[in-house]
C-alpha cells in the first residue's frame, strides 16, 4: 500500500493552515493556490473537506501523460518530471478526486509529494484531522465469531479506521 | 519570487470601484502610508478622514465604503484572518467600523488589493467580481431582494467556483433598515454600525473575490520561529480549549455567574434559566462540528443542528452577543426558538446586538405599561414572547408595522414614538451589547468612549475578569485595574487594550489572540511587523501606530461634533444601582474613570478632543492644520 495522506472531514474546521503551510513548505509563499492540498468548503453545510493525491497502485495521471512525465518513484509515490511536462492538463482532467491542481505560475501539475515522509500539513493541522495511511495494521480474527451486529459495525467501523491511518486486515 | 516593487507582507495594491460612473482604479500601496497605518483599520480611517469630510451623508454617493486587511492576513500567522470595513456610519453619523473573520481577507490579498473601496452609487443592483487582477461590476438585479443564504449560494454558483469569497448584504439593508450588517458568505458579518446599509445605498449587492496570488513574509525564520512561539502559548493557554468548545458562547454561563446578564433589558442580572440557552447546552446538545477561520488554529465556530423533529434546521453559531440577545435580553428560555430567531436576523441581513435592544427596549416599554398593543399593531410585547419576536424581526427588516418604527436605532425609534429615550440603552446612537457594565466596569469605559459607539470591541478589556490584583500592579501599576470592581486604573486598562485592538484590527489578526488570550503585545508585535514587512520597528513604535490609529478616529469623531458630553454611558448604568447578584450595588463611577482616561489618552479633559501636542507627536500635523482650519483648536497655543 503507497502512503497517503488521509482526512477525518469531522475534524476539519476549514482553517486552511494546511494550504498555507504546504504551499510555504514547497514555494516559500504563502498561497492555498500553490498548495497540494485543497480544502472545499461549503458554508450552507458546514463542510470542510480537505482533497489531496491518493497515489492510486492504479493510477489514471500517470496512465494518459502522454509524455511520460508522471513517473510512480521507488516508493510507490505519484512523481512529476517537470522537464518532461508540456502543461497539457491531461492529468488534472483524468483524477477522478481532482487532487492534481494546476500551478497557476508555471501551470504543471501540484501533487502531494508527503514532504519526503515527514507530512507538513499532518504535523501543522491544529485538529487531527489529517493522518498518514497507513500508519499501522489492526488485525482483527473472523468476526463470524462475535455475531452479525458486530460485523456491520466492524465493516461501517473500518472506514472511519482509515481516515485516522489505520489499516484494518481481516482473516 | 516577490516582485521588488512589491512590499512584503502586502498584496501592494488598493482597488477603487466607482459604481456611479463604473470607473476602475489601481493604485499602489504607499510604503510610508504602510509604515505609519500598518493595514485594515488604518488604512480605512486614514482615508477616510480625508476622504468623507463633514457634510457627507452617509447614505449618498459621496460616501465611500472600505474594505481593508492588514499584512498578516494571508500568511501562515495563526488567527490572521480578519478584515476591516469603514465608512461614515448612517446609524450613528460618525465613524462607521466593522471588522469581521472568514476568509474574505485572505482571498482578498491574493486577488492583489489590501484596500478596496467603493465609490459613488449605482443605479441599478450590480456586484463587484475580482478575480485576480480582473474586475468587473455586473448587474445584479436577480439576486437583489434575496436574503443572505440565498445569495451566497445563487452567487457562488453563477460564479462557479467554491472557493470565491463573498460579501453580501439582505433584503433589510435594500429597505434601508440603519442597522445592516455586511456578511461573508453567510453566517460572518461585519454587522455593526449599519455599514450594510451603506453598501445598499450604493446598489451593491454584494463583492465577490477570487485570487490565486500569494503572500510573501520578509523574514522567513524569523516568522517560522514566532509562528511556533504562539501555536505554543495558543495551545497551552487556560481559555483554548473552552474556546475550540464554544466559542464566544461560554460566555453566557460565565456572565451569569458574576451577575452582567443583560436579563430582561438590563433589569436581571442574573436569569435562573442562563444554563438553559448557555454555550455549554449548546456544546452538549446541538453542537455537531468545529469550523474555523482562515488560518486559524483556534476553531470557535461550531455548526449545530437544532434536533426539534418539527423545527429542525443546520446553521453556525451563535457568537455571545447574538445568543444573549435572543435569550435573555429578551427574556427568552427557549433556545430553540432564539436559535431560529438569529438565523433569521443574520438570514435577513440584521445586526443582532442593535436588533435585540430595540426590541428588548420596546418589552421593556411594554412591560411598564408605556406601550400599548395598539402601537405595536397588535404585537403582545411580553418578555420572552418569541411568537412576536419572530414576526417582529421580520417586520423590521421590510420596514412594516412597528417594525419600521424600530429600523432606524433606539434612538429614533424614540424620537418617533415621543418616548421612552431613557430606557434607550445607546452611546452615541451605537446601541449597548450584552453586558452590564455596572458589573465590569473597564467595559464601560470602553463603550462610553469607543470610536464607534456603545461597543466592546475597540478595547475589549477582558483581562479585568481575572480578577487578578497583581496582573494590574504588573501591567498598570494599579491593582484595581484588572478587578472587573475596580476603578482606578481603568483609564490606563482601556487605553491600553484600545491601543492594542486597533493594532491588531490593522495587522489583520483576530482579538481573542491578543486580547481576551492576551498573547500580542507590543514587543512580540513589533517582531511579528518585522518578520512580515521587513520593517524594523520598536515597541515603542509599534504603540504609536495603535495610539495614532485610535486618534485619527477619534479626530474624525471630533470633526463630527463629538465631545466629553458624549463620552457617557445611559442613566440606569450611572444612577440605578444593580438589585441582585453578585454585582448587586454596584453602578459605573464614570466620571472619575474618564478623567484618568484622557489623562493617559493627552486629550483636553474639558472637551475631550486630543491636544496639539498629542496629534503632532504622532505625527498628524494635517490633523492640527484640518483643526486649526475649522476652529476646533485655537491658530496657536
Ligand atoms: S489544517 Fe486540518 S483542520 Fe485545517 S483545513 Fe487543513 S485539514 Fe482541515
Ligand atoms: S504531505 Fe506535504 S506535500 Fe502533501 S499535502 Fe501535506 S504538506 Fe502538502
Amino acid at each position: 500500500m503507497v502512503g497517503h495522506i488521509v482526512v477525518d472531514p469531522s475534524k476539519c474546521t476549514g482553517c486552511r493552515y494546511c494550504e498555507l503551510w504546504c504551499s510555504y513548505t514547497h514555494e516559500k509563499v504563502f498561497s492555498p493556490s500553490l498548495s497540494r492540498i485543497r480544502v472545499i468548503k461549503d458554508d450552507l453545510i458546514g463542510m470542510d473537506y480537505p482533497i489531496v493525491c491518493k497515489h492510486c497502485s492504479n493510477a489514471p495521471c500517470i496512465q494518459v501523460c502522454p509524455t511520460g512525465a508522471l513517473y510512480r518513484d521507488k516508493n510507490g509515490l505519484v512523481k512529476l518530471l517537470k522537464e518532461k511536462c508540456t502543461k497539457c492538463g491531461a492529468c488534472i482532467e483524468a483524477c477522478s478526486y481532482g487532487a492534481l491542481f494546476r500551478n497557476p505560475v508555471d501551470l504543471t501539475p501540484l501533487i502531494c509529494d508527503l514532504c519526503g515522509g515527514k507530512p507538513v500539513c499532518v504535523s501543522k493541522c491544529p485538529t487531527n484531522a489529517l493522518s498518514i495511511y497507513p500508519l499501522m495494521e489492526v488485525h482483527l480474527g473472523k468476526s463470524e465469531h462475535l455475531g452479525k451486529q458486530y460485523t456491520v459495525a466492524v465493516e461501517d467501523y473500518k472506514s472511519i479506521l482509515e481516515r485516522w491511518g489505520i489499516l484494518v486486515k481481516s482473516e | 519570487m516577490l516582485s521588488q516593487s512589491r512590499l512584503y507582507g502586502y498584496a501592494g495594491r488598493i482597488l477603487r470601484v466607482n459604481l456611479t460612473n463604473r470607473e476602475i482604479k489601481i493604485e499602489r500601496l504607499d510604503e510610508k502610508f504602510a509604515r505609519m497605518y500598518i493595514g485594515g483599520r488604518g488604512f480605512n480611517i486614514a482615508r477616510l478622514y480625508y476622504e468623507v469630510p463633514p457634510g457627507v451623508s452617509p447614505l449618498s454617493p459621496e460616501n465611500k465604503l472600505m474594505f481593508a486587511t492588514g499584512p498578516v492576513a494571508g500568511t501562515g500567522f495563526p488567527l490572521g484572518a480578519r478584515l476591516n470595513v469603514s465608512a461614515k456610519s448612517p446609524q450613528t453619523g460618525i465613524l462607521g467600523d466593522s471588522n469581521v473573520g472568514g476568509h474574505f481577507a485572505a482571498e482578498m490579498k491574493y486577488a492583489g488589493f489590501d484596500q478596496v473601496i467603493i465609490e459613488g452609487a449605482s443605479s441599478t443592483p450590480v456586484y463587484i467580481y475580482i478575480d485576480d487582477g480582473n474586475v468587473e461590476v455586473r448587474e445584479a438585479d436577480e439576486l437583489w431582494g434575496m436574503p443572505i443564504s440565498r445569495a451566497y449560494d445563487a452567487l457562488r454558483k453563477e460564479i462557479g467556483d467554491p472557493r470565491v469569497q463573498i460579501a453580501i448584504i439582505g433584503p433589510a439593508a435594500e429597505n434601508m433598515v440603519k442597522f445592516s450588517g455586511i456578511f461573508f458568505n453567510r453566517t460572518r458579518p461585519a454587522a455593526r454600525t449599519g455599514l450594510g446599509t451603506v453598501m445598499a445605498s450604493k446598489k451593491l449587492k454584494a463583492i465577490a473575490v477570487r485570487g490565486e496570488g500569494y503572500v510573501e513574509v520578509a523574514k522567513p525564520s524569523l516568522f517560522e520561529k514566532l509562528v511556533e512561539e504562539v501555536e505554543l502559548e495558543v495551545y497551552t493557554h487556560e481559555q483554548y480549549w473552552p474556546r475550540r468548545i464554544m466559542g464566544t458562547s461560554r460566555i453566557l454561563l460565565a456572565a451569569n455567574k458574576i451577575g452582567i446578564l443583560p436579563g430582561n433589558h438590563f433589569t436581571e442580572p442574573i436569569v435562573p434559566y442562563a444554563f438553559d440557552v448557555s454555550g455549554e447546552k449548546l456544546a452538549l446538545k446541538y453542537n455537531v462540528k468545529n469550523r474555523a477561520c482562515f488560518s486559524c488554529i483556534v476553531p470557535c465556530s461550531r455548526v449545530f443542528v437544532v434536533k426539534n423533529k418539527n423545527e429542525a434546521f443546520m446553521s453556525e453559531g451563535p457568537e455571545y452577543e447574538a445568543l444573549a440577545g435572543m435569550t435573555v435580553r429578551i427574556g427568552n428560555s427557549d433556545l430553540d426558538r432564539a436559535l431560529k430567531a438569529i438565523e433569521l436576523v443574520n438570514d435577513l441581513g440584521l445586526d443582532a446586538i442593535t436588533t435585540s435592544e430595540v426590541i428588548s427596549w420596546a418589552m421593556e416599554l411594554y412591560s411598564k405599561e408605556l406601550l400599548s398593543t395598539e402601537e405595536t399593531h397588535g404585537l403582545k410585547l411580553e418578555w420572552g414572547n418569541m411568537d412576536a419576536v419572530l414576526e417582529l424581526i421580520v417586520d423590521i427588516a421590510y420596514r412594516r408595522r412597528f417594525g419600521g418604527i424600530l429600523a432606524d436605532g433606539v434612538v429614533e425609534a424614540a424620537e418617533k414614538l415621543g418616548k421612552g429615550i431613557e430606557y434607550g440603552f445607546h452611546v452615541k446612537k451605537l446601541e449597548m451589547i450584552q453586558a452590564d457594565p455596572r458589573g465590569l466596569k473597564g467595559y464601560g469605559l470602553g463603550f462610553a468612549v469607543s470610536t464607534r459607539g456603545a461597543d466592546h470591541l475597540r478595547s475589549e478589556p477582558f483581562v479585568e475578569l481575572s480578577d487578578d490584583p497583581e496582573l494590574g500592579l504588573k501591567m498598570f501599576g494599579e491593582p484595581e485595574a484588572t478587578l472587573r470592581l475596580g476603578v482606578r486604573g481603568k483609564g490606563k486598562l482601556v487605553a491600553y487594550y484600545e491601543n492594542i485592538c486597533a493594532l491588531v484590527d490593522s495587522l489583520g489578526v483576530c482579538k481573542n489572540l491578543a486580547e481576551n488570550m492576551n498573547i500580542l503585545d507590543y514587543s512580540k508585535t513589533a517582531k511579528l511587523i518585522e518578520a512580515v514587512t521587513g520593517f524594523e520597528v520598536t515597541p515603542v513604535e509599534v504603540r504609536m501606530i495603535g495610539e495614532r490609529v485610535v486618534n485619527l478616529e477619534r479626530a474624525y469623531d471630533i470633526r463630527e461634533g463629538v465631545r466629553r458630553v458624549h463620552d457617557t454611558l445611559p442613566e440606569r448604568f450611572i444612577k440605578e444601582p444593580l438589585k441582585k447578584g453578585p454585582s448587586a450595588g454596584h453602578v459605573i463611577e464614570l466620571d472619575e474613570m474618564l478623567m484618568e482616561y484622557y489623562e493617559v489618552r493627552g486629550w483636553n479633559k474639558q472637551t475631550g478632543i486630543p491636544t496639539r501636542e498629542k496629534l503632532l507627536e504622532l505625527g498628524l500635523l494635517d490633523v492640527v492644520e484640518d483643526f486649526v482650519s475649522r476652529g476646533i483648536l485655537p491658530a496657536c497655543e
